[in-house]
């Protein structure tokens, strides 16, 4: 059978086989979505986790008659220690700053804020400490031994929010690997099973085939080229998708979780995509040869 | 044009034919009758090279098709028009689309096959079926629709089963008509039939009848003459289908002076060596095997083997 024989039966296919590719791009454009958006979910989180573990777990404030360059030793002394991943010397009018910024939303906060002195703060240090399992234990020994220095007026170890949003953001993860898990067999499931219906119907053209004496090749090539396509269709809508939703899904799930936007990249990557583009239509064209039985049709 | 040469066949185990030998030339009409279960279906089917006989070789155009890879048969089976004992159409497609799919398969042009499918359902069955789809006919009219995809072309080899099985009277007519038609035009036409009566009716349009039962053909030699010149067909490369011969003369020559496509080997008893091409000095040798065949008294006589 020639090209054009075969562009012409393809044009030319039933209602039925055409209801088949369709639904075969639509679970192809789920399991793209589903494998995209697992990619970004977890690149998404690994950037959360990072914020929290990178951000403030010990501040301790300082009394007001300590000198600065008192303050900045102790802040030398404090980055030699083992475990501290960053110190930052805070002084009261960025304090005040920080604390304008962030009420500056809130409702009925009324001008008070304002009228506050540069100095309503005291000098602070905050520290950050390198992320591991016994971070709380690290934290509250670092803050007893610092409630412990003359200089310091009060301390707030952060301890127990941030294991709170550790087993939190675990939590998180483990629940959407089983989401994605099964929204993944779902879709293949629903794939194969879309495909396979269409099987008895190309069973019965490939005996007529055969008989008519098409080569094997030239039978399945149809329902091959057929279905990579039907996979490449899937994959690139998903990708667009992705593209065009997954930053506004980001934003909303940040702010619902009241995160702090971070700098994730929110697209997937020329490799990722890809990838994604090559795996699609080799499933289609594997699919399209599964399900078109040419061998001992003609005996049966 | 065939020649099938000590075919042996089983069926799932048990034996479906026994050391049959049969040749049709081109031009040639031959109709099996038999009973029901006598072997007819499975002698096509090998005759079509849809299945492999257990033994024996079957010549077609110079090539044993028994001795070929399986990825050869397909370029094989496209110069052969089978009618399967069951009417095998893809039932979502159209009448017209299913008969030019036989000529999709031989990779004619689209326009000529589209002209062609019209002009043979025409002549087999009604025109007016062509956009129907297939599943939408009735098993009689799927069987004409059948026939007319073995005839499309027409391809130098026709098989039919029993293509006039629950037909009435004018539906059988002209499927005689049809297969008359095919003869007419050089195509070999081989047909089996269980109905003593269509067979009668193919044998008075010019066919020549041989009786199979219990798998083995009885009473009538298995071969007649050649009243067609024999052409080349080359069909051992993908795209070689040759368009079938011109009308056969109007007298039955005597076979001697024509030639028979029956390979010498055979006649020599010997099965490996491809056959050459039969010519009118290429006379086989009057052996043991030749008389075992029938060959020897219609050689000296001349006479119509039906």
């Amino acid at each position: 059978m020639t090209v054009a024989w075969i562009l012409r039966r393809a044009r030319r296919q039933s209602p039925s086989a055409r209801r088949t590719l369709w639904a075969a791009a639509g679970s192809f454009l789920i399991l793209g979505l589903v494998s995209g958006a697992t990619i970004l979910g977890l690149r998404a989180t690994r950037s959360w986790m990072s914020t929290v573990d990178h951000g403030v777990h010990v501040i301790a404030f300082l009394r007001d008659e300590m000198e600065p360059d008192q303050a900045a030793q102790l802040v030398d002394l404090l980055r030699r220690r083992p475990g501290v991943a960053r110190v930052r010397l805070v002084e009261p009018a960025e304090a005040l700053a920080r604390l304008r910024g962030a009420a500056r939303p809130l409702p009925a906060t009324g001008s008070w804020l304002d009228d506050l002195e540069p100095g309503y703060f005291p000098r602070s240090i905050e520290v950050a400490l390198v992320s591991s399992a016994d971070l709380p234990q690290r934290a509250t020994e670092l803050s007893r031994r610092l409630r412990g220095l003359a200089a310091v007026a009060e301390v707030d170890a952060m301890t127990e929010g941030v294991a709170r949003l550790e087993a939190w953001v675990r939590f998180g993860q483990r629940l959407g690997w089983a989401v994605v898990l099964a929204a993944g067999i779902a879709a293949l499931s629903f794939l194969v099973s879309t495909v396979l219906r269409g099987r008895e119907a190309r069973r019965r053209q490939a005996q007529v085939l055969v008989i008519l004496g098409e080569t094997a090749g030239k039978i399945r090539l149809p329902a091959n080229i057929a279905l990579a396509a039907a996979g490449l269709t899937g994959a690139l809508a998903a990708l667009v998708v992705l593209r065009l939703a997954w930053p506004a899904l980001l934003t909303a799930v940040e702010r619902t979780l009241g995160i702090v936007a971070t700098p994730v990249v929110v697209s997937l990557g020329f490799w990722e995509s890809a990838v994604c583009l090559l795996t699609a239509p080799m499933i289609g064209w594997v699919l399209g040869y599964l399900s078109t039985p040419v061998h001992g049709v003609v005996d049966a | 044009m065939i020649w099938l040469e000590g075919v042996s066949y089983l069926r799932a185990g048990s034996p479906a034919l026994g050391d049959v030998t049969l040749g049709v030339s081109r031009g040639e009409l031959v109709v099996v009758h038999g009973p029901t279960g006598s072997g007819k279906s499975s002698l096509l089917a090998v005759a079509a090279g849809v299945r492999a006989p257990n033994s024996g070789a079957v010549w077609i155009a110079d090539r044993n098709i028994a001795g070929l890879q399986a990825s050869s048969l397909p370029y094989v089976r496209r110069n052969v028009g089978y009618l399967p004992p069951s009417p095998l159409l893809i039932p979502d497609e159209t009448v017209l689309e299913n008969i030019m799919l036989a000529l999709a398969v031989r990779g004619e042009p689209i326009d000529s096959a589209e002209a062609d499918a019209r002009e043979t359902l025409a002549m087999v069955a009604d025109s007016a079926w062509e956009n129907r789809l297939a599943r939408s006919l009735s098993t009689g009219q799927q069987r004409l629709v059948a026939l007319a995809r073995a005839l499309v072309g027409p391809p130098p080899l026709v098989v039919v089963d029993e293509p006039a099985s629950g037909m009435g009277g004018d539906d059988r007519e002209g499927i005689a008509r049809a297969l008359v038609w095919a003869r007419e035009r050089g195509c070999a036409v081989l047909c089996a039939t269980s109905d003593p009566s269509f067979a009668e009716m193919l044998v008075d349009a010019g066919g020549r009848q041989v009786h199979l039962e219990g798998g083995r053909i009885t009473g009538a030699p298995a071969i007649g003459l050649v009243p067609a010149p024999v052409d080349s067909v080359d069909m051992r490369t993908p795209g070689g289908f040759a368009s079938p011969f011109g009308p056969p003369p109007a007298t039955p020559t005597p076979l001697a002076s024509l030639g028979l496509a029956i390979p010498p080997a055979m006649v020599r008893g010997e099965q490996s060596s491809p056959a050459p091409h039969a010519t009118s000095d290429a006379e086989p040798e009057k052996t043991e095997s030749a008389e075992t065949i029938g060959l020897s008294d219609r050689r000296s006589t001349g006479e119509e083997s039906s």
